[in-house]
């Protein structure tokens, strides 16, 4: 693979992030944004299958084990990882996905750049936060929390994507 | 047979997903809030240091608060002192006191490095563990001495406590002076509330009045402050209150805790446990 080292970097950036700034905000039990999902949002659009779903299944464990919650976020970052070709395929057109580069506002386009960064985010959340609750009871407080959560992680991975872009060109 | 490879090869990403997902729901739903707290535990160990550091930034920003809690505290237990130095000399005085060796509970402190609020699930890092004579199932408490937790599970250096905010955390509480008890436990909606459900129709609960656990449980000492009481509500059948507690500890500003441990506990459960309660069990 191209670029290992600026995945490192942006893998342990977002991993850090999570765990020492986000996880400790506390701002509001609606409010729990996972921004370490943009890990698996900005490998590079030709990725393999096999290289996404590696690297989902090993940022889900590495998330485990730093917050101590058993198994739930490889439960939800592996359909992330999984479905994604899918989803930037039908986002951004199989040409787009054919020719590579690193998913940003620049390379695809404000608009479709916020589409799949935003359908990668709520896929990811509905399935965390819907593990977490395991009842139905709160169905309207945990559809609340999801919401919440994935306007305010999409907007901080959204920051992320410019970070990391801005001094990589944007085709690979 | 190239047909074969090649069709195993374009499912392989699809049956490694299944496999892999299939592998982390089943370890998710046999795993309880315990084994999450001895994850937690385990990766201490390495995050700890770092945990550590940022906990100290944070505490140095309310270390002004901390020391008007402290005062506080200070003149409380020191007039509490002045009424215990009055009552001993009059048992002195009617030779009536016995000597009672140490005392029933055992105390220790720790700083917080590690609180969630936002999760169902939320656990307190402390950075206090076996080492430093923390054991599992200590009470945790706020400084003000109302109640936070208990530990679950501790490592050499660090220990891991549920939180009240925990819906896996329960307890057994009561209105303050009146003997009906119910069981605390929370919802998950508002981080500053409780619930004390099952209370007796009996106890009228009122706003304002306090709630304190009820010593039945094995974690607390009887009469640790909880909270207040904020509202209650009859359920359908008109048999019990549900009724929603204020929280007297500040959870999303905890930076020191103090735990508390029953000295008879041990010595209660290796009675229960001893060869001759056994040898009477097994007789029956």
């Amino acid at each position: 693979m191209y670029r290992t080292l600026p995945y490192l970097g942006l893998f342990a950036a977002t991993v850090l992030l999570q765990v020492f700034l986000f996880d400790n905000l506390s701002i509001s039990v609606y409010l729990n944004p996972l921004i370490y999902i943009a890990f698996i949002a900005l490998l590079p659009l030709d990725a393999q299958p096999a290289t996404l779903l590696g690297s989902g299944l090993l940022l889900g464990i590495t998330m485990d084990c730093a917050m101590g919650a058993a198994g739930i976020n490889t439960i939800a970052t592996l359909p992330v990882a999984f479905f994604r070709p899918t989803l930037a395929a039908m986002i951004c057109g199989r040409e787009n996905v054919r020719e590579g580069g690193i998913p940003s506002p620049e390379r695809l386009g404000p608009r479709k750049f916020f589409a799949y960064l935003f359908s990668l985010t709520l896929i990811h959340h509905t399935i965390f936060f819907l593990f977490e609750a395991l009842s139905w009871d709160l169905l309207f407080h945990t559809i609340l929390r999801i919401v919440l959560s994935t306007i305010v992680s999409v907007a901080f991975c959204w920051i992320i994507a410019r970070i990391f872009t801005a001094k990589l060109p944007v085709r690979v | 047979m190239r047909k074969l490879i090649e069709f195993i090869r374009s499912i392989y990403v699809v049956v490694l997903f299944v496999v892999l997902e299939i592998a982390a729901v089943s370890y998710y739903a046999h795993s309880s809030s315990y084994t999450q707290a001895r994850l937690l535990a385990r990766s201490n160990q390495v995050a700890g240091g770092l945990h550590g550091f940022f906990a100290g930034v944070r505490r140095y920003l309310f270390l002004g608060r901390e020391n008007r809690h402290l005062a506080e505290r200070v003149a409380r237990l020191e007039e509490q002192l002045a009424q215990y130095r009055e009552a001993e000399t009059e048992a002195r005085l009617d030779d009536y006191m016995r000597d009672i060796g140490e005392s029933k509970y055992r105390f220790a402190t720790a700083a917080v490095v590690g609180n969630t609020l936002n999760r169902m699930q939320n656990l307190l890092t402390l950075n206090r563990g076996r080492r430093d004579g923390i054991e599992e199932e200590m009470g945790v408490l706020a400084p003000d001495g109302s109640l936070v937790g208990y530990v679950v599970a501790c490592s050499e250096r660090y220990a891991v406590a549920l939180s009240v905010l925990n819906t896996s955390f329960r307890t057994s509480g009561k209105i303050v002076d009146t003997e009906y008890s119910g069981s605390i436990y929370w919802d998950g909606r508002d981080p500053n509330t409780v619930i004390l459900g099952e209370l007796s129709k009996y106890a009228e609960p009122q706003p304002g009045q306090e709630v304190v656990t009820a010593g039945l449980s094995e974690y607390f000492p009887a009469d640790v402050l909880i909270g207040w009481v904020e509202s209650a509500q009859l359920n359908e059948t008109r048999t019990s209150y549900t009724v929603r507690v204020r929280l007297a500890a500040e959870m999303s500003r905890l930076n020191e805790v103090i735990l508390v441990a029953d000295r008879d506990r041990y010595e209660i459960q290796d009675l229960q446990h001893s060869e001759q309660v056994e040898q009477h069990t097994r007789l029956n």
